[in-house]
């Protein structure tokens, strides 16, 4: 399985996103890292580039949400997008926010999995769960 | 006119800059205090010079917290750089400051030097009478540093790897070294003058479990990049790492091949120092806590016998401390560096040797590249990984090298990437390391490692 992650936006918090490279290829993913500060359309570029079965994007100041409202908008422009699993964690508002309600957000935004402040092995198990139900 | 001199008018002349007047700085440097420049205080104070770090965006506030500090018997002023003026965004930072200016609300996180220009800046430097460092963070800072040295600003941090590596993704790390050879030659010019401008390198990097080998490695590159342009005086410098022990091997180790490497390429009438960073790392929000780990910081660094140190506050969890705070550290580190007397002399001949082995071999590994300039060689061997910093965000960075803790919170490397690690020496990292544990659990230790001060 090829996994396409980043961190998005103009955050440039590394330290997570090597981890979660890490924890992917433990896993037996393969991983396209493109690493901190990465816009929208480089990840969309990317799962295009490497066929890619998932798009996990991440985030630490918050910033997720300015830019994911676009995913939609993307998805269509892109097209042929449809199997690929969108899937987003982190710290995914600024300042405080509620898992309840930024859930179904994100969802509405186009993806189909969200972790807001969720330990990284848990998210990474749902993803595999997620995964095998799929299939 | 040489080529330099060329290059200089061209960054000069510049709609931020009114007139820089070659002949009245250079007659400055030539006549400027000795007080003014470090090297002249590493020479003759007999004591671990403090700095503290810090930069407001006015002049007014800057000229108050330089008060507080000389209250506090600071030995180094710190001169903070904001964000905007590191990445050459002049017009955003000039109107930032007047911004500041008008609302006595701070909005930049420094001091937009190259607005405030020379002439102004340069009274404040010379009322205070005390030696300036220049804090930035800075790839291309050619402006920067004309304005500094024009002002009495007589030491100037950072470097194309330890400026680049650990604070930006793309930024093309050619030009970075381009750009810090003309700042090396700035230097060196000057220094002809007066005492020696000092150089220095930013040992910390990503301060996030990078291994010793990695920071003396580029440590003694940055060194040998300035000396070889004419840099007559240096400092290498790297961060509290977590084991007290491992921070006197590093000591030990980065002073003894400074100066063997100095001598390689016939520089060693060029004086190098050390500087020691109190902890870099994520701090505790208990303010109590953070003024333990403070004072720990500064123990260990009399410890490593270190020339300088570059002190935090116990604000550091919560943003950018307050003058107030700030000097506290400045005082109480003072006080704790005149009680701390009869250190015993610790060293650790086994760690020595492996550290020194891992550096001399990486060291040998760049040398070896085909490439006919030193920074081309460095270039090289960072894009092919024979240099890999742990956590740098930049995309020329190979991010192979895996670090971890050891029972005794020294770091250590359990997977090498590229970088030449000697065999024996690897064994040896490895042996002092549980490697049985599969990678989610070695996963969650590295988090618990970076955290460990909290």
């Amino acid at each position: 399985m090829k996994v396409v992650t980043g961190v998005v936006g103009n955050d440039i918090h590394v330290v997570a996103n090597r981890l979660i490279d890490l924890s992917l290829q433990a896993r037996g993913f393969e991983v396209f890292n493109l690493g901190v500060n990465t816009y929208l359309e480089e990840f969309f570029d990317a799962v295009v580039e490497t066929d890619a079965d998932v798009l996990l994007i991440s985030s630490l100041n918050g910033e997720a949400e300015g830019w994911c409202r676009e995913v939609k908008i993307l998805k269509s422009k892109y097209k042929n997008l449809d199997n690929v699993v969108f899937m987003i964690g982190g710290n995914l508002v600024v300042g405080t926010g509620d898992a309840s309600t930024i859930v179904p957000k994100f969802k509405n935004y186009g993806f189909d999995l969200v972790f807001h402040q969720v330990d990284l092995n848990t998210g990474l198990d749902a993803l595999e769960k997620y995964l095998e139900t799929r299939e | 006119m040489n080529l330099l001199q060329e290059e200089r008018e061209i960054i000069l002349s510049n709609e931020y800059i009114e007139h820089f007047d070659f002949a009245e700085v250079e007659e400055f440097v030539k006549n400027a205090s000795k007080d003014l420049f470090i090297s002249h205080n590493f020479r003759t104070k007999n004591k671990m010079l403090v700095q503290p770090r810090g930069g407001f965006p006015t002049y007014n506030k800057m000229y108050a917290l330089y008060e507080f500090f000389v209250d506090a018997n600071v030995d180094v002023l710190p001169c903070t750089i904001d964000s905007n003026t590191r990445l050459n965004d002049y017009a955003t930072s000039k109107k930032m400051l007047r911004l500041s200016e008008e609302s006595e609300v701070d909005m930049l996180n420094g001091y937009p030097l190259v607005n405030h220009g020379y002439r102004t800046t340069r009274k404040m430097i010379t009322h205070f009478n005390k030696p300036v460092s220049l804090r930035h963070g800075t790839p291309d800072a050619r402006l920067l540093i004309e304005t500094a040295i024009a002002s009495g600003i007589f030491e100037i941090e950072g470097g194309p790897i330890t400026y680049l590596l650990p604070y930006s993704k793309n930024f093309p790390l050619d030009k970075a070294f381009l750009y810090w050879k003309y700042v090396e030659k700035v230097c060196a010019k000057y220094s002809t003058l007066n005492e020696p401008i000092n150089r220095e390198s930013f040992g910390p990097l990503t301060a996030t479990l990078v291994p010793p080998c990695i920071t003396i490695v580029i440590q003694l590159l940055e060194m040998l990049l300035s000396l070889e342009e004419g840099v007559k005086s240096f400092s290498v410098s790297f961060s509290q790492s977590g084991s007290m022990n491992q921070d006197i091997v590093t000591g030990a180790v980065i002073r003894k091949l400074a100066k063997y490497y100095a001598k390689e390429i016939n520089c060693e009438d060029a004086e190098v120092h050390l500087v020691y960073h109190q902890w870099m790392g994520a701090f505790p929000m208990d303010q109590n806590f953070a003024s333990q780990l403070i004072s720990m910081s500064t123990a260990i660094a009399a410890m490593v016998g270190a020339d300088k140190i570059i002190t935090k506050t116990k604000q550091e969890a919560s943003g950018i401390p307050t003058k107030e705070a700030n000097a506290e550290t400045v005082a109480n580190t003072q006080y704790l560096l005149r009680i701390l007397n009869g250190l015993p002399n610790v060293v650790n001949t086994e760690e020595e040797e492996n550290l020194t082995l891992e550096v001399k071999a990486i060291m040998e590994a760049v040398f070896n590249d085909s490439a006919d300039t030193l920074w081309r060689k460095v270039f090289n061997s960072i894009k092919n990984g024979i240099i890999d910093v742990p956590f740098s965000p930049h995309i020329i960075n190979h991010n192979e090298m895996i670090t971890i803790r050891d029972t005794n919170k020294n770091i250590r490397i359990i997977k090498r990437g590229n970088v030449p690690i000697p065999d024996r020496c690897f064994e040896y990292e490895k042996s002092k390391c549980d490697l049985k544990k599969d990678t989610t659990s070695i996963v969650n230790d590295i988090i618990h490692d970076i955290g460990i001060m909290q």
